[in-house]
């Protein structure tokens, strides 16, 4: 499944002795370093006894007992956890940008302890994993429900847990936003925390780990199979899909126990994995091995990394989540460097959709989908909620009421054309339904330079955060660009680059929570969409903006139509593919980024509006174009309506109400339309 | 005659001038996003953070709209809102603009953290803009000054200057109880538990502080904080302080106190040993003054009843 476990390293898989040096180098710094701070308080001896015993009379000893050395133990314990879950993650999934976190199992754990802590908070205190295990396999099940019917195929899998992912954070951000002051301790544990001042958590959790664990060897050879590949493997006898499932559900239960106790740890499933392999870890035996050892001296490193920082600082906080970023953000960087994807993307070896509704002339359903946007418009600015309930504005009055209704909702509107119209092109142009701006990551770049601008404590303005979003999408595609120059802009690289983009703003953002409420619950308003932050002059401004770029892309509908006939078959068309990509790359670039100022970059029009477009019979490109751009505004613009309305006078984020329709959209959808 | 005439009527042009002044209210004051000028004294006030709202109803000046009512309800409590009559603008975070305009208020209190609304607020009515919480600022300072200038552009300054009065009365008095007591002398680490691992605990640069130096007590807590005036700690980090005396603000996680009794490290803790872990109500601590009194009246008495080696 891997392009590098192809036969010819199969027949060489001795391990290169740089890997047991490697690990051993990693695990003798990270254990001396952790146990540096303490030489000056104990001798090396007392230290290393604090692991089974201590001096009542000596605090430092009582210290060294109940607080160090269950630290250490927890850390080695929980990466050594993760790194196997990683592992076993990607041998599933043959992707080596799989792990728990990417599956979505974090946010869904996330998701069942937010919902524990305000509405069941006695079982909570009563067992930390229940919430958390339920919530990360209610992630997995709604990640398997969607890919079951595609046979678990490896990118469909990693966007359906990105998808989640959006999904159930859209919700765990909901419960943040009205209900912060409650949730103080979830900023904490979002982030991951190792702090122990007890032996019960770590005696609690290793049996847990070691079972899952040993049930998951058991799969050993099962799994083995699935690197021959599906056709081979049924033909041995292995039942694919069932093993697959099998793993996954282990991988769930491991990750989630672990999560359950420390918070969310990021990266260390996907980075120690990823460096066996780097350092020559071949065999799924060695993968597997190594990858256990090497994340439990990854994380007992980070770990360390961060317990100096903050006792070198002023004594607050670093979760250990930031520096497993530092930590494990390179190692992934490295890996995609030296990654040639191989795989078929879902749906890229039939139509650029794997089905085909029947079709409906254009104009009809254009008149359609317009007239409900008219009614939108008409109802949003007209029947409104106000302090003494809910009434209804003449439209003689609307003058008055278009200064707080009408430029966010223009705005929205506009959003979402640009949305849908920038979706329909990157799913054109990777021929694949399951692409969209926010799987291409420029979303999340401006989102990233955003969460910088509020980490290095700047009061932000307007301008500044329209300023930080333009230059984080921009980044965001310079450096899609340099990633995929390679490959001539093929799309599966940029979906998995814009992936790992996403992955690093998400570590920024769980910074930024764990500091503290204030500038998290504002940051968070903002990536979920402030459309009530809109003023006229911007909503005019993004209306020339967006009819511009629509006249530009009327220019262009004849690269789109050949691009997905294949490389071959388009050049000898007379098209300069590169050219024509990079093209279309930046002209979907610039509409992400003018859209995501607005409504942040988590909502999922980008990827449905194409979709609907489809359903709705809109097959070649112009109509689809079309009609994605109009069910686009539509969506937002509801959204816009219901984020104002639904809990008056708090707001919900328009683009967190659009993920939450979106999202369960998606699931209704590809389940049913899914199947290629 | 000629000549008294035109001294009367000199005389009544002046008692006129003097009459039409006395209502007639009229001032400029400088703040963090430009300057106020109000021809008349104002109404209808909009708070849209709790330091606000809690300003303006020590001036006696009761908001026709706040941010977050509910929650002011419960998490600052004192003073309070009256129960009816307020009207609910939207969160802290992302205020309802309608729901304000509908109010239609004659003046916005608010902070630099709504400077991305700064001009959308300022076309519904004008806007000051005070930050209590910035990087740099000293938050008592800063709410006092909220305090009195509130006090002037709302033309109660007399009020503004008794409770202010009155603070600085309470905390004396408090003062010289604990001196008598003389239960001053150890240091004294002010604490939220978050779970059972990790604390919020309330540092120097903090509104919290001056309650401590006020009261006579030490911080035992050394590094500056966030500028909310807090740092989020591991419990740990509070070992190195055997000296301290623990008080535990109201409230807490639940099933905290079977953890902690359950844990060696907490139970060892010098001053659970020395049973001096004081647990005192609820005080919200990213308020203007009036926290500030709260907490000393509450810390005063629980240091005076004694502690003990658990919290609730």
């Amino acid at each position: 499944m891997y392009s590098d476990a192809s036969p010819l390293h199969a027949q060489r898989p001795t391990l290169p002795a740089r890997l047991p040096m490697a690990a051993a180098a990693l695990w003798f710094t990270a254990f001396l370093a952790s146990a540096l701070p303490w030489l000056n308080q104990l001798e090396p001896a007392a230290l290393l006894s604090a692991f089974w015993t201590f001096n009542p009379d000596s605090y430092p000893s009582v210290l060294a007992h109940f607080s160090w050395a269950p630290r250490v133990s927890m850390a080695i314990l929980v990466g050594a956890a993760l790194g196997l879950a990683g592992a076993v993650t990607q041998q599933i999934l043959g992707n080596p940008l799989a792990s728990p976190t990417t599956l979505g199992v974090a946010a869904g754990s996330q998701f069942g302890v937010t919902v524990a802590s305000l509405f069941f908070p006695g079982v909570l205190a009563f067992s930390p994993d229940l919430p958390a295990i339920a919530g990360g396999l209610l992630a997995i099940a709604m990640v398997i429900a969607l890919t079951w019917r595609l046979g678990f195929s490896p990118v469909t899998v990693i966007l359906a847990g990105l998808v989640i992912t959006f999904f159930l954070g859209a919700m765990n951000m909901a419960f943040l936003l009205l209900k912060g002051e409650w949730l103080g301790n979830l900023f904490i544990w979002g982030a991951g925390s190792l702090m122990q001042n007890n032996w019960q958590p770590f005696i609690n959790l290793w049996p847990r780990v070691l079972i899952l664990a040993s049930l998951m060897l058991l799969l050993m050879r099962p799994l083995q199979l699935l690197q021959l590949g599906e056709t081979s493997a049924n033909s041995l006898g292995a039942r694919v899909s069932w093993v697959r499932a099998s793993a996954l559900f282990l991988v769930v239960m491991l990750s989630a126990t672990v999560v359950s106790r420390v918070g969310v740890i990021a990266f260390v499933g996907l980075a120690a994995p990823v460096l066996a392999r780097l350092l020559g870890a071949r065999t799924l035996e060695s993968r597997i091995g190594w990858s256990t050892m090497l994340g439990g001296g990854l994380l007992l490193l980070a770990d360390t990394l961060a317990h100096l920082a903050s006792s070198w600082g002023d004594g607050s906080l670093i979760p250990t989540g930031t520096t497993t970023a530092l930590i494990g953000g390179p190692i992934i960087l490295l890996a995609l460097q030296g990654f040639r994807n191989a795989h078929h993307m879902p749906g890229q070896t039939s139509t650029p959709a794997g089905f085909l509704p029947r079709r409906r002339p254009a104009g009809i359903v254009c008149a359609i989908v317009a007239a409900l946007l008219l009614l939108t418009v008409s109802i949003s600015m007209g029947w409104s909620p106000g302090l003494d309930g809910w009434s209804w504005t003449q439209v003689s009055q609307w003058n008055d009421a278009w200064v707080w209704r009408g430029p966010r909702m223009l705005a929205a509107i506009l959003a979402g054309v640009a949305l849908g119209l920038a979706g329909t092109l990157i799913q054109r142009m990777t021929g694949n339904p399951m692409g969209s701006p926010e799987m291409l990551g420029i979303s999340g770049g401006a989102a990233l330079l955003m969460v910088v601008v509020v980490l290095s404590g700047l009061e932000a303005g307007r301008t500044v955060q329209l300023i930080a979003a333009t230059g984080g999408a921009a980044g965001a595609l310079g450096l899609l660009i340099i990633l995929a120059r390679r490959h001539r802009f093929a799309g599966n690289q940029l979906l998995l680059g814009g992936l790992a983009l996403y992955v690093f703003m998400d570590a920024g953002l769980r910074l930024v929570m764990a500091s503290g409420g204030t500038e998290a619950s504002k940051l968070l308003s903002w990536m979920y969409g402030s459309t009530w932050l809109v003023s006229e002059s911007e909503a005019i401004g993004l209306l020339v903006f967006v009819l511009a770029i629509s006249a530009m892309l009327a220019a262009i509908v004849r690269p789109l139509t050949i691009l997905p006939l294949g490389d071959i078959s388009a050049s000898s068309l007379g098209l300069s593919v590169g050219r024509a990509r990079l093209l279309l790359l930046l002209l979907a670039a610039v509409m992400t980024a003018a859209a995501t100022v607005v409504i942040g970059p988590l909502s999922f029009v980008g990827l449905i509006a194409p979709h609907l477009a489809r359903v709705l019979g809109q097959q070649t490109v112009g109509r689809q174009l079309q009609t994605a751009a109009l069910v686009g505004g539509l969506l937002l613009g509801v959204a816009d309506y219901f984020s104002r309305i639904v809990v008056y006078p708090n707001q919900l984020p328009a683009g967190l109400l659009a993920a939450l329709v979106g999202g369960l959209y998606f699931l209704w959808g590809l389940s049913r339309h899914g199947r290629a | 005659m000629f000549t008294r005439l035109f001294t009367n009527s000199r005389l009544l042009v002046v008692a006129l001038a003097i009459l039409a002044a006395a209502p007639s209210f009229a001032g400029s004051w400088h703040h963090e996003n430009g300057t106020l000028e109000l021809d008349e004294r104002p109404q209808r006030i909009v708070a849209l953070n709790w330091a606000a709202t809690e300003a303006l109803l020590l001036l006696g000046v009761t908001p026709v709209g706040v941010a977050d009512l509910a929650g002011y309800s419960y998490w600052v409590a004192e003073p309070s809102l009256p129960e009816s009559g307020v009207h609910n603008v939207g969160t802290r975070v992302a205020p309802s603009l309608e729901a304000i305009a509908e109010l239609k208020p004659d003046l916005i209190v608010t902070s630099a953290e709504m400077a991305p609304a700064a001009d959308l607020l300022e076309q519904i009515a004008p806007t000051y803009v005070v930050s209590v919480y910035r990087k740099g600022s000293q938050p008592f300072n800063q709410a006092l000054s909220m305090l009195t200038t509130l006090g002037q552009i709302l033309d109660r300054e007399e009020r503004a200057q008794a409770v202010i009065d009155d603070i600085e009365q309470t905390l004396a008095r408090l003062r010289a109880r604990l001196a008598n007591a003389g239960v001053t002398e150890r240091p004294v680490a002010l604490v939220n538990f978050l779970d059972d691992r990790h604390v919020r605990i309330y540092a120097p640069n903090g509104l919290f502080q001056t309650a401590l130096d006020a009261l006579g007590l030490t911080n035992a807590w050394p590094h500056d904080g966030n500028f909310w005036g807090f740092s989020v700690v591991g419990l740990e980090a509070i070992a190195p302080f055997p000296d301290a005396r623990l008080v535990v603000l109201s409230p807490t996680p639940p099933g905290l106190s079977e953890n902690l009794t359950d844990s060696p490290f907490w139970t060892h803790f010098p001053p659970v040993q020395r049973d001096q872990v004081y647990q005192v109500d609820a005080v919200w601590p990213f308020g203007g003054v009036f926290p500030v009194k709260r907490l000393a009246l509450q810390i005063t008495d629980s240091l005076l009843a004694g502690g003990s080696n658990l919290v609730q």
